[in-house]
């Protein structure tokens, strides 16, 4: 089978990173001095309590011993317990992250859709004062911080979108219809996604735009113009699916991005997404919550990138060759 | 019927250029191609050949103004610029280009941007389409179940002939070949010049080889016209240009091509050629030139008959010219 | 293959200096005359110096202390106060000018620490090849993939706040990108003839380095710091936002993250919020400009567009016909 060779060797990469982010995790928590609990402040921190924090955590026996008791827990799908609520972390990370995905991915569509747009325009266009508009906006775009552009359409919309959380909590009591309730879901998710679409939406129209003029540059362009095809034709049918191959990279690896944006809009926006989370974390300096965000975070652009691969091999026969 | 099938009068190309200023890269060109002959259009990089048969076919991008005429059968196909022209694509004249290897879209099957251009013009639908593709394949010499290849898993020589095979999809008359065989090495130049004489013998065609290399000419082509600077300063038949050339340059040319037995010395060209982006005054070929005299520098030599069926531009050719300088 | 042979004097590939002695003076100012051949560059520059300036003379241009309260808390911008208060009755103008401080600092020398380890990891493995090449490469790879803000977050959260930390947790997460890009175009500045030609008469490795491999790499390497800074400077924004800035400093990211948590929002006081995100942007869209600026001379492409909506146009044949 053509690429069983390029579809093992990613696996085998996207499990081997996994890894590496897990022994990340180990390493940073407890390769400090002292260790993580003596520097904890909190109100029921006391000494008793630390102690204690530190048996359970296991942190008197030796560091190897600690780490394959970490992996051996991490396999049985235990992540140890808040400091703070005293939950599986599991519970506390896992049904937030239920939450941000939806509205990630609306985020993100507006950013394809429009970057898509955008940048077709601006290639065709090229040179003419609609390129070089579009090129302007989409750079400043991608220059404003996120946190701070959520912050600034927080002001701007307060009247008339919902500012904060996930849902009206007096609906329930109306007895709403299921349509009802998605609007009011979709009101509460609008301008978190709308800030990482803006921000993410300037980057797309940039990468669509250089890789569509160099598509259009290629020889294989001026060929099928000699043999009559339109111009609407050949851009259609032979250069936007070679700059196609751009776009899948780059969407690989907003994911990145996309994880720091969900962490600040959702703080901004107060959204009970996995950002907030740990959003919360830090700031209670909940560790094993923290450590578990962290991993579900990594692990999620990890399975954005290797799905990123096979969307590519798709797309490009020349692939795995 | 010795009607001629194309007939290029009086062509100019310019190029805007960025820092403002224009190139004036074809200055002048005529020529006539018979139906059914084989014609080379010689010269060295930069010369305006390219730009040319580009031109024939509309293929200038939005920085170039063209002026002149270029008659399909009577017709002149600039007349209304691309409206005019882009009916006349693939199916009137078509094209090889240079580097055909890149000719290809690498996200598609070749058999599939074979069927493309049919497909277009009406000239097949369905299974038949399938069918023709297969018989072109073969016909270069490609088998037929190879349509469904992409392009990286040809050979540089298969990619050349099914870009021969992709330029014959709509039976054209004339046939324009821009070096189809530079980049490949020379058992495989040889098997495609045969089999570009072959294709235009069993179709019908006409051909005009676009090349800087003097021996493809020799070998394939019946009448030339030497480029240079964007103009031609001579045409005949291959015969005579080798062995009687009128023009200076055509002369150094033919004989800087190394001696196979090393009996004689390489001879170059000392020199370069004249930027065109400024007008020229006088023969442009007059510095570099080994028989320049009086007029040269000041007098731009007309392209004059010096023969049957031969013509040069050069004031060595002009007895009124000698006697006066 | 006969073609026609050109004059004497043909020079090497374009763009190819070699090692003339006027090429390695003129290599030296290839980013400089970059910047001064195109506008955009040029004003990008230009922001970026008048920012550094404020930086520097802060205490001579600021008309307030940074932790000077001069009036009411989110008082609006008047014509005493031309950006308003803060929450803490601190001017805002004030605060922005200082601030710029701590965020240049930080976007600087983090970028500087990624661009040294990155180079010297680009360096290394694209010069040396082999398994040193293979190695370091996967591990920049997997580092590529990890998210960065998440991975900066756990290690401040962990290994405290303070602005030595935060230069270093930035520098440290951004090397990667750097480190390909380099390892790419010295691979091949590698193949060039001089590079050879010196390894035949037996210069040492790190001879060729620093005196052939380094010029020739080396304004692609500041086009990358140049991003990075951006990058870095958009880094400490999130850190400070959560929290993990240095508490004892004022920067912008510190700005927004204290408009936030003293709920600005709440009474409309948008001065709060504004000034700090503007000054964040500027500076990353004019370190945008200019290091895209520079890769894009370093790597010119002169492609030809066979698309337009505009045609070739006729013209009329020139009397003179020659």
């Amino acid at each position: 089978m053509r690429g069983a060779d390029y579809f093992l060797k990613r696996t085998l990469f996207a499990l081997v990173t996994v890894f590496v982010a897990i022994t990340l995790n180990f390493i940073i928590f407890r390769a400090t001095p002292g260790d993580a609990v003596t520097g904890l402040r909190c109100q029921f921190c006391t000494v008793e309590f630390k102690e204690q924090l530190r048996a359970e955590l296991g942190l008197d026996q030796s560091k190897w011993e600690q780490y394959w008791i970490y992996l051996k827990s991490l396999a049985q799908g235990d992540m140890g317990r808040s400091f703070v609520t005293r939950e599986p972390v599991v519970d506390e990370v896992l049904e937030p992250l239920l939450n941000t995905l939806p509205m990630l991915a609306l985020g993100t569509a507006f950013a394809i859709v429009f970057g898509i747009i955008a940048g077709v325009v601006a290639a065709w266009r090229r040179g003419t004062f609609l390129d070089w508009g579009n090129l302007s906006f989409s750079l400043l775009f991608y220059s404003l911080p996120t946190q701070w552009l959520g912050l600034m359409l927080l002001i701007v919309f307060a009247g008339t979108l919902p500012a904060a959380g996930i849902s009206d909590p007096f609906l329930e009591f109306t007895d709403p219809s299921w349509w009802e309730t998605f609007v009011d879901r979709l009101e509460h998710m609008i301008l978190p996604a709308a800030t990482i679409g803006i921000v993410l939406f300037g980057e797309y129209a940039l990468i669509v735009r250089s890789s569509l003029l160099e598509a259009l540059s290629e020889d294989y362009v001026l060929t099928a113009r000699a043999k009559g095809l339109r111009n609407l034709a050949i851009v259609w049918k032979h250069a936007f699916r070679a700059s196609l191959l751009p776009v899948a990279t780059l969407i690989a690896l907003s994911a990145g991005y996309l994880v720091a944006g969900a962490i600040l809009v959702e703080a901004v926006f107060s959204y009970p997404g996995i950002g907030l989370v740990t959003y919360d974390a830090v700031a209670e300096r909940d560790y094993p919550v923290l450590q578990g965000a962290f991993l579900i975070l990594t692990l999620s652009v990890v399975i954005a990138n290797y799905a990123a691969d096979l969307l590519y091999f798709k797309l490009d026969p020349r692939i795995a060759e | 019927m010795n009607e001629p099938v194309l007939t290029v009068e009086d062509l100019h190309v310019w190029f805007e250029l960025e820092r403002g200023g224009e190139l004036h890269a074809v200055q002048g060109v005529s020529f006539e191609l018979r139906p059914g002959e084989r014609f080379g259009l010689v010269g060295e990089s930069g010369c305006g050949k390219t730009t040319t048969i580009l031109a024939l076919m509309g293929l200038l991008p939005s920085s170039a103004s063209v002026a002149g005429r270029v008659l399909l059968d009577g017709e002149d196909v600039l007349a209304r610029g691309e409206q005019s022209v882009s009916p006349h694509r693939w199916t009137d004249i078509a094209m090889v280009f240079q580097g055909a290897m890149n000719a290809f879209n690498p996200v598609k099957r070749i058999g599939d941007q074979i069927a493309e251009p049919m497909k277009l013009h009406g000239l097949a639908e369905g299974r038949s389409t399938r069918q023709r593709v297969g018989e072109l394949l073969e016909r270069v010499g490609i088998p037929a179940a190879r349509a469904s290849s992409y392009p990286h898993e040809f050979s540089g020589g298969m990619r050349q002939r099914a870009a021969l095979a992709m330029a014959l999809a709509c039976k054209p008359r004339v046939l324009l070949a821009d070096e189809p065989t530079t980049a490949l090495d020379v058992m495989v130049q040889a098997q495609i010049l045969q089999l570009l004489a072959e294709l235009a013998d069993d179709f019908g065609l006409s051909l005009v080889l676009v090349t800087h290399d003097l021996p493809i000419v020799a070998q394939v082509c019946e009448r030339a016209a030497v480029m240079y600077a964007g103009e031609i300063v001579e045409t005949g038949s291959t015969d005579s240009l080798y062995h009687d050339p009128k023009h200076p340059y055509t002369r150094l040319l033919f004989s800087a091509t190394p001696d196979l037995y090393g009996e004689e010395d390489v001879v170059s060209i000392p020199g370069t050629p004249p930027r065109l982006d400024r007008e020229l005054v006088g023969c442009p070929f007059a510095p570099r030139c080994d028989r320049v005299f009086e007029p040269c520098a000041s007098i731009a030599p007309p392209l004059r008959p010096t023969g049957a069926g031969h013509a040069a531009a050069c004031h060595l050719n002009d007895p009124v010219m000698r006697v006066a300088s | 293959m006969s073609t026609i042979a050109s004059g004497p004097g043909a020079a090497g590939a374009p763009g190819d200096p070699g090692d003339l002695p006027q090429a390695r003076r003129r290599r030296g100012g290839v980013v400089w005359s970059i910047v001064r051949s195109r506008p955009q560059a040029a004003i990008a520059g230009n922001i970026l110096l008048v920012t550094i300036l404020v930086a520097i003379f802060a205490p001579f241009l600021a008309p307030y202390g940074p932790r000077e309260k001069v009036g009411p808390p989110f008082a609006p911008p008047s014509a005493e106060f031309p950006l308003g208060l803060d929450d803490g009755g601190i001017d805002i103008l004030s605060l922005i000018i200082y601030g710029s401080r701590v965020s240049l600092v930080v976007g600087f020398a983090a970028a500087a620490v990624a661009m040294l380890i990155g180079g010297a990891v680009g360096i290394i493995s694209g010069y040396f090849g082999g398994k040193t090449d293979i190695t370091l490469m996967r591990i920049t790879d997997y580092f590529l993939v990890i998210p960065d803000v998440p991975l900066m977050i756990v290690i401040a959260a962990i290994w405290g706040r303070s602005l030595t930390n935060i230069i270093i947790i930035i520098g440290v997460i951004y090397w990667t990108g750097t480190a390909r890009i380099i390892r790419a175009q010295v691979k091949s500045v590698r193949e060039r003839v001089y590079i050879r030609r010196a390894q035949a008469l037996g210069a040492s490795d790190s001879r060729i380095i620093f005196r052939h491999v380094l010029p020739q790499v080396a304004p692609l390497l500041v086009a990358n710091t140049v991003l990075t800074v951006a990058v870095a400077i958009f880094a400490e924004t999130a850190l400070a936002f959560l929290g993990l800035g240095d508490p004892s400093l004022v920067s912008w990211g510190r700005m927004i993250e204290n408009a936030f948590v003293s709920n600005a929002i709440s009474v409309d006081a948008w001065w709060a919020i504004a000034p700090p995100g503007i000054a964040v942007a500027v500076v990353i869209l004019a370190c945008t400009l200019l290091g895209t600026a520079i890769e894009d001379a370093l790597n010119p492409r002169l492609r030809v567009g066979h698309l337009s909506v505009r045609r070739f146009r006729l013209r009329p044949v020139p009397k003179d016909a020659a």
